[in-house]
């Protein structure tokens, strides 16, 4: 079992440094130069050399690449300078005479915008997306299971046939066209009567006050929103591996000894019939995280992909660039935490 | 309802609908088991023998399956005598199921949730039906364990059913059977996916349950070997009708029905050499409303088997005439070894598996080479070797004096067209979306057999109707022909290239005792107007017997034994091969003879005890 979640965390570890070699070519890719983006038209030619050589631009490709990558890195060897400490803000583990060996939280920059620092904008606005992705996740996952182990049971009924028809419709709208429609509908045309806004975030600032407010009901439509096609596709998921499971020899020797149907269906069904279920709700739960984009930019919530897109609007690097990484190590988290969780649910996959 | 009477089914129908047709499954049957008896259901596949044991559960599928008609009255140790079809769900579930009627199901693979551990498994029953603790049900599931001599029962306690072996996962469905000591053990098929050493255990087991704990047995087989070693009465189905019923030693000394006959005789038979197996239709056919109708070849199934017999001269003759020709197909010590995936820094030597170890045998032009042995021999992986379809470790193949190991590709190729194989499996080796037509046309085109189409088309036709189908059948699709057609279809498909050499992988193994004896007259048919070499791999002895000049026995990975079959059955030089000669279940009238006497002691000894 050790060495199953060694080998994913190796896995894992490759595919964030490859993120972060595209991340890094991305950054010379783009067009236009990050120093006009930084400081107006006007600035004479000194000013933006300085800026060159603060940000490292005047050096070559390779030198560049391992400065990046020294910044990321939680262990790294640094000039032991007070200017060095501040930027960096790292403990002193080990003197090595003019450098210092030491650790630190990953170094992302600092906005070109703003000059905050990307690390501090990242991680305010990650935690409302986790928090959007979870509940819409959760949403998801729970209503997606019950009305699939229901449409397996009511099989070839009514109600079987309109909960399929229905998800087909949840799978086939974009997530941009769901969020104008439910935001028009429920923030808007009813959103009076029942409370909700159409665009709103979770925390907002009282006007009068200046305290932070925590606003729930503002999470319910885009969470709602975010769901509706996970919600879809686990349904349909549900269902058929459910009809998979029933179907098999084991079913009916439980039933022959005698349990009734919903410990059969509850113990015996559901655990075989969970794993590919599983599987896919922790990929669609890592796509949400970046699928949330659209959805925050339709309804003005502050999270991840809104902070993102308005960087892109003004061509704030690091901040894209952080963005990215810290999605891309989402992704690979969580995917490990789902192989764990199967390995849990189905012994035989312990065994290899 | 009389004391001793344990069930009592009084004519039962079962209806299944499907595409809006409906088809009796069961047609209006009436039997009774009386207590301490096991009665043994014999039938084909889609006999309803099945339905039959799933009704008296209630577990028929709803809502494609229904019992439209009849009573099952059962002597409940707790509820007295009832009517099992007019019992509530919730007393079905608590009372009869898995209490005082169990099942054991045919396929211990998957007739075991993967997900839990057998001591779940078998302590959720105990604690389903009995008032007990969760420690006390786990000391009754050790002792069950015990029951059916599991060995370490505590360790098999905490094991995942994919970590135990066929036999033992058998096991322990019966053992999750018994564990709350049921009056009636309903058993369908439990030896039918096993080995034959292991069948014979598992058959001993049961036998031991029966004498030492007077449980009644409902035996559902297609086996009329295992019926007559592990029954006192006998029915046998046919089409969802009892043909006939019988004591035990009726049934097997003079049957009256021609379906039995013909049953009993298309069996391929250990103690004496046929040319020909009689078959079924030797003894009736069946007219277009499915009534049966007599047909009187011959008088007896003794007769039957007489004048087939193929007898010691012939024999002789045979053999002599087969050594004088020179070996098409040598092959030198052959092996296939796969590595055994080891941790990545271990120092332990690397390890493998020897599915083939050093295997010589040659083999003569115009024979049938039988290749038997139990599963994980290295049977298959034998003739996958010979075909080159698998690269060998190391050892050498020689077709007709040229080493096909050495080959390049494009002789290769030629060497696919002489060399054909004919797989077990008839459901899945031909591809739903291609008409049979086109299937046994894919190979000649490839070849370049025919001028052109119409040409090839004639060459089918012609084939079909060599393997008893016809032009009718060429543009059909797969699924609408039955398993022993389809077979048939795939020995068309791989005489369409004339080959001089065809392997067959447990070809029969998927089929009904019946169309297997067709199907194996037809490959001797063949073989004599085609004039190919066969290698025959099957786990079944008897087959093998019947159908091969020379034989093969194969244990892991190694000749056991090689030579006539006629002398490795008349006299195995080999523990191995003695031992699973002996395991086969017979049928034979002494044997059933002795069970009858021992049965009526441990009977009485029971009573005593009481």
């Amino acid at each position: 079992m050790i060495k199953f979640i060694l080998q994913r965390l190796g896995y894992g570890f490759l595919v964030i440094l490859g993120v972060v070699m595209v991340v890094f070519l991305l950054f010379f890719t783009v067009p236009g130069d990050p120093v006009s983006m930084m400081v107006d038209q006007q600035a004479d030619k000194t000013i933006r050399d300085a800026i060159r050589k603060d940000l490292g631009l005047d050096q070559p490709l390779h030198t560049q690449l391992y400065m990046y990558m020294r910044d990321l890195s939680p262990v790294s060897v640094h000039p032991d300078t007070p200017k060095e400490k501040e930027k960096y803000g790292f403990a002193r583990l080990i003197p090595l005479g003019e450098s210092v060996f030491v650790l630190k939280y990953p170094y992302l920059g600092r906005s070109f915008q703003t000059n905050q620092k990307v690390s501090d904008i990242v991680s305010q606005r990650v935690s409302l997306t986790i928090i959007l992705a979870l509940a819409a996740m959760f949403f998801a996952t729970v209503v997606g299971i019950t009305l699939g182990i229901f449409a397996a049971l009511k099989q070839n009924t009514f109600w079987d046939g309109f909960i399929s028809v229905v998800s087909v419709f949840g799978i086939s709208t974009p997530s941009f066209v769901a969020a104008s429609i439910i935001s028009l509908i429920f923030g808007y045309m009813i959103g009076p009567y029942i409370g909700l806004n159409g665009i709103g975030t979770l925390w907002e600032i009282d006007p009068i006050s200046g305290n932070k407010i925590l606003h729930l009901k503002n999470l319910i439509l885009p969470a709602l929103t975010l769901g509706i096609r996970p919600l879809a596709i686990i349904v349909q998921l549900t269902r058929s591996s459910m009809l998979e499971v029933l179907s098999q020899d084991y079913i009916r020797t439980a039933r022959a000894k005698g349990l009734s149907n919903y410990k059969v269906i509850v113990k015996h069904a559901l655990k075989n019939a969970l794993n590919p279920v599983v599987s896919t709700i922790s990929n669609w739960l890592a796509s949400l995280l970046a699928g949330a984009f659209f959805i925050e930019t339709i309804f003005d919530y502050k999270g991840l992909g809104f902070e993102t897109i308005q960087a892109l609007d003004r061509r704030d690097l690091p901040i894209i660039m952080g963005a990215t990484l810290v999605v891309a190590s989402v992704f690979v988290i969580i995917n490990l935490i789902a192989d764990l969780l199967y390995a849990v649910i189905d012994p035989r996959i312990r065994l290899n | 309802m009389n004391e001793d009477i344990l069930l009592e089914v009084k004519n039962l129908t079962v209806e299944f609908t499907a595409n809006k047709k409906i088809t009796q499954a069961v047609k209006n049957i009436s039997f009774t088991i009386k207590k301490g008896e096991s009665i043994g259901i014999v039938g084909e596949s889609g006999s309803g023998k099945s339905v039959t044991s799933l009704a008296i559960m209630r577990l028929i599928q709803h809502p494609a399956g229904k019992i439209t008609s009849g009573e099952i009255w059962f002597n409940s140790p707790t509820l007295g005598a009832v009517n099992l079809l007019e019992l509530t769900t919730k007393q079905m579930q608590n009372d009869i199921r898995g209490n005082e009627i169990a099942m054991i199901f045919q396929e211990p693979m998957t007739s075991l949730n993967p997900v839990y551990t057998c001591g779940n498994q078998v302590m959720e029953a105990i604690l389903l039906h009995q008032n007990v603790s969760k420690a006390e049900a786990r000391k009754r599931a050790i002792e069950t364990f015990d029951k059916v001599h599991l060995p370490f029962p505590e360790i098999i306690l905490n094991k995942y059913p994919h970590e135990l072996s066929g036999g033992q996962k058998q096991r322990v469905m019966i053992a999750m059977a018994l564990a709350c000591n049921p009056v009636l053990l309903i058993a369908d098929e439990p030896t039918t996916a096993l080995d034959v050493t292991v069948q014979a255990a598992i058959l001993e087991i049961l036998e031991e349950l029966r004498e030492k704990y007077g449980v009644s047995f409902m035996f559902i087989t297609h086996d009329l070997g295992v019926v007559a070693e592990v029954s006192d009465r006998v029915m046998v189905m046919y089409k969802g009708n009892i043909v006939e019923k019988n004591d035990v030693w009726d049934i097997f000394n003079s049957p009256q029905q021609p379906y039995t006959k013909g049953l009993l005789a298309c069996r391929p038979r250990l103690d004496f050499k046929m040319k020909v197996l009689p078959t079924v239709s030797d003894f009736m056919k069946t007219d277009d409303e499915g009534n049966m109708i007599e047909i009187k070849r011959y008088l007896s199934v003794g007769e039957a088997l007489m004048l087939n017999l193929e007898t010691d001269d012939e024999i002789e003759d045979r053999k002599k005439e087969l050594t004088m020709k020179k070996p098409v197909l040598v092959v030198e010590g052959l092996c296939k070894w796969f590595p055994i995936k080891k941790p990545f820094f271990s120092r332990k030597p690397q390890e493998y598996i020897k599915a083939v170890d050093d295997v010589s045998f040659n083999v003569y032009p115009g024979e049938t080479l039988g290749l038997v042995g139990e599963s994980g021999c290295g049977k298959t992986t034998l003739g996958r070797l010979i075909l080159r379809l698998l690269e060998p470790t190391s050892g050498n193949i020689f077709y007709e004096g040229e080493d096909i190991l050495q080959m390049k590709n494009k002789d290769m190729q030629l060497l696919r067209k002489e060399m054909q194989i004919i797989f077990q499996d008839p459901y899945s080796s031909l591809n739903p979306r291609l008409t049979i037509g086109n299937a046994i046309m894919e190979p000649m085109e490839l070849f370049g057999i025919g001028r052109n189409k119409q040409e090839r088309k004639d060459m089918i036709i012609n084939l079909l109707e060599k393997v008893s189908l016809g032009s009718e059948h060429f543009n059909r699709y797969p699924h609408e022909f039955s398993g022993g057609q389809r077979q048939r279809i795939c020995i068309a498909r791989a005489l369409s290239v004339n080959p001089k050499f065809i392997i067959c992988d447990e070809s029969v193994s998927a089929l009904d005792v019946s169309v297997q004896a067709q199907v194996l007259n037809l490959l001797n048919d063949l073989k004599e107007e085609f004039h190919f070499t066969n290698i025959f791999i099957s786990h079944d002895l008897s087959v093998i017997k019947f159908l091969a000049d020379r034989m093969i026995v194969m244990n892991k990975g190694k000749i056991e034994e090689f030579g006539f079959s006629e002398d490795i059955y008349a006299s195995p030089s080999s523990e191995y091969t003695k031992n699973l000669i002996k395991a086969i279940p017979k049928g034979e009238l002494d044997d059933i003879h002795r069970n009858q006497l021992r049965r009526k002691e441990a009977a009485a000894m029971r009573k005593a005890v009481f």
